[in-house]
């Protein structure tokens, strides 16, 4: 290697401190069709980052290629500090992935597949406490297909929390809950970054970006749109002289909701 | 760890485990009963012509005119070897002297398979009868001097078995493979695997071990049901026999592979595992001997990866053969899982593109 290629790679170092993720100029074709189209961004480490846009968007082959699942055509990736493109097992090992259809094995108990999932990044687990952190110590000899779908998001949170990952990549964890399983999962998401641990998370609900997000990226047609702290965006828009059609009231219709059924967890 | 798990999660699957075994049980159950191969009530006698000349020569006519008779004419030892191996109930044998004065007709008979053996006596004997007072006028010119020989008698079940330890095995390997690794692949479970640092190689060992469990499993079983039920003759070494089994069973485990990873969903990896897995089942020897097809189609069935397995698995546990012995078959068998391999390292996706 020579000596400027070193400087490079030190200047690179200086460069990507401090961030999660970083992301120059990529790049990703499915043939005619370019799914991602020269982006580039960054995840500042303890962020918890929206990755917003509509299906086809880009967002999901975006996060593929950040978790090593994909292969990308160009650009520089770097997921805490470690190229994607040229150790993408290393990546795998310091990240953990929640995934849109998260099934398990049948035939094992959680436990089971918690020590399971932990040997596969060549570990051993406290499991208890792991589910107890989401709230499933009772289901902890349970199968998979007996827990609610609220239930099966935080035990797929819980698989990816068994490597102590430094980023969190959650792929619409709240899709199809009711109102205080969406509640509760956003609440396990905020005490998953209080411990230190950067989030990625891609949603098609605007209420639970806003909420959690720090930052949002949105997308479309492979390209980002805008990045910016949800408020920030907000205010952009207020600000050109927008006004929305709908009566802003100080309580909406899910506050009526949880107002009157409460906000403790229905689950068998 | 993963081959543990993938072990614990397949045997409390104890529905899957439960048809494994049934439907080959089922199949030796209906075919053992009805016992195919012994419904024919002919009784097979071997004729040696020693004589070769005109009475001879009657003696033989008037014996293929019985219609129970089935009559096959050779040479001594090759009658005497035909005897050995139940194919023939009675071997008589004409002398030279036949027609000329007293003569004796020697018969052997097999004396394992009495059914048969004394319908052929008995023929043989009224035959004798009659015909010494015809061709030779007043007092009987020919007695008959009968000879038991002990040989080995194959039933049907002694076919059907070791077929059915091949078929199970392959239904094992495509079906059990076919329909799991689809099933993984549309719920995300192999996406969710991939998304950790597991080796790759590791995965594939887990299912390997867990699948040829369940075919020694297998195996097992069937072998104890065709002794106990059925008085299966195993005269072979059940070591071999496991050997081969799993061999065998790595073939159609890759086969299942490649099948699984060309298709999309349960909808189109049936068929084609039914498309693939049928003539098999049909055309490798394994309820009827391929000896009953027509020539042209044995020389292609020869060459079936299951003809391979169920014929070396019945070299094993009829003949009581080593693997030496078998060894065009374990060429066969090793060919086949060298292509199956390639095929299956070509077609394998992960996830459903």
């Amino acid at each position: 290697m020579s000596a400027i290629t070193q400087t490079e790679e030190a200047n690179l170092q200086l460069d990507t401190q401090g961030f999660a993720i970083v992301v120059d100029g990529l790049r990703k074709r499915y043939g005619s069709l370019v799914a991602v189209d020269g982006i580039s961004f960054r995840v500042k480490e303890r962020e918890i980052f929206g990755l917003l846009g509509p299906n086809g968007a880009g967002k999901t082959t975006t996060v593929e290629i950040l978790e090593g699942l994909r292969q990308t055509d160009e650009g520089r990736v770097l997921v805490a500090g470690i190229d994607v493109r040229k150790v993408p097992d290393k990546v795998k090992g310091v990240i953990g992935v929640q995934l849109q259809s998260s099934a398990f094995f049948d035939g094992l108990s959680l436990l089971e597949l918690l020590d399971l999932f932990a040997a596969l990044y060549g570990r051993s687990v406290d499991a208890m406490a792991l589910l107890e952190k989401v709230d499933l110590k009772e289901k902890a000899r349970s199968n998979v297909n007996k827990l609610s779908g609220g239930q099966k998001q935080r035990f797929s949170i819980a698989t990816a929390l068994v490597n102590e990952p430094k980023i969190l990549f959650l792929d619409e964890p709240t899709t199809g809950l009711d109102p205080q399983a969406r509640r509760n999962l956003w609440e396990l998401a905020q005490a998953i970054r209080t411990e230190g641990r950067t989030i990625v998370l891609t949603t098609h609900y605007m209420d639970e970006a806003e909420t959690l997000c720090d930052r949002v990226a949105i997308m479309d047609h492979g390209k980002i749109l805008a990045m910016e702290p949800p408020d920030l965006l907000i205010q952009r828009l207020l600000d050109k002289g927008f006004h929305s059609q709908r009566v802003e009231r100080s309580a909406n219709l899910e506050d009526v909701f949880l107002d009157m059924t409460g906000h403790g967890l229905r689950e068998g | 760890m993963l081959t543990w798990s993938s072990l614990k999660a397949y045997f409390r699957n104890r529905g899957a485990i439960f048809f494994s075994l049934l439907v080959p049980l089922m199949i030796m159950g209906i075919f053992g009963l009805i016992n195919f191969g012994n419904g024919t009530p002919t009784v097979n006698i071997g004729i040696v012509d020693q004589a070769n000349n005109q009475v001879s020569q009657r003696i033989v006519s008037s014996l293929q005119g019985i219609k129970a008779v089935k009559l096959h004419r050779g040479g001594l030892d090759s009658e005497k070897h035909e005897l050995q191996q139940g194919n023939r109930d009675l071997v008589a044998i004409l002398p030279p002297s036949v027609g000329q004065g007293s003569t004796a007709i020697t018969a052997y008979y097999n004396q394992g398979n009495p059914q048969n053996s004394q319908v052929a006596l008995a023929i043989m004997n009224q035959f004798v009868d009659r015909a010494s007072f015809a061709f030779a006028g007043i007092s009987p010119a020919l007695t008959l001097d009968t000879k038991p020989v002990q040989s080995r008698n194959l039933t049907y079940v002694d076919f059907l078995v070791p077929g059915m330890i091949a078929l199970s095995i392959m239904q094992t390997g495509l079906f059990g493979v076919v329909f799991t690794f689809v099933q993984w692949k549309q719920r995300g479970i192999l996406r969710r695997l991939m998304a950790t640092p597991m080796r790759v190689r590791d995965f594939f060992f887990s299912q390997l071990v867990t699948r040829l469990t369940t075919v020694a499993l297998q195996i097992a079983v069937l072998l104890a049901v065709g002794l106990f039920l059925f008085h299966f003759h195993f005269a072979g070494n059940l070591l071999y026999l496991l050997i081969v089994g799993i061999i065998g069973g790595g073939i159609f485990l890759a086969m299942g592979l490649a099948i699984s990873g060309a298709s999309k969903s349960e909808e189109t990896a049936a068929p084609i595992a039914n498309l693939v897995s049928l003539p098999l089942m049909f055309l490798s020897g394994i309820f009827f001997s391929r000896s009953n097809m027509p020539e042209w189609l044995q020389t292609i069935t020869q060459y079936s990866p299951l003809t391979y397995v169920s014929d070396a698995l019945r070299s094993i546990s009829i003949d009581g053969a080593s693997l030496w012995a078998i060894r065009t078959d374990l060429l066969g068998i090793f060919i086949w899982l060298a292509i199956a391999v390639v095929i299956a390292t070509r077609l394998f996706k992960w996830e459903v593109v």
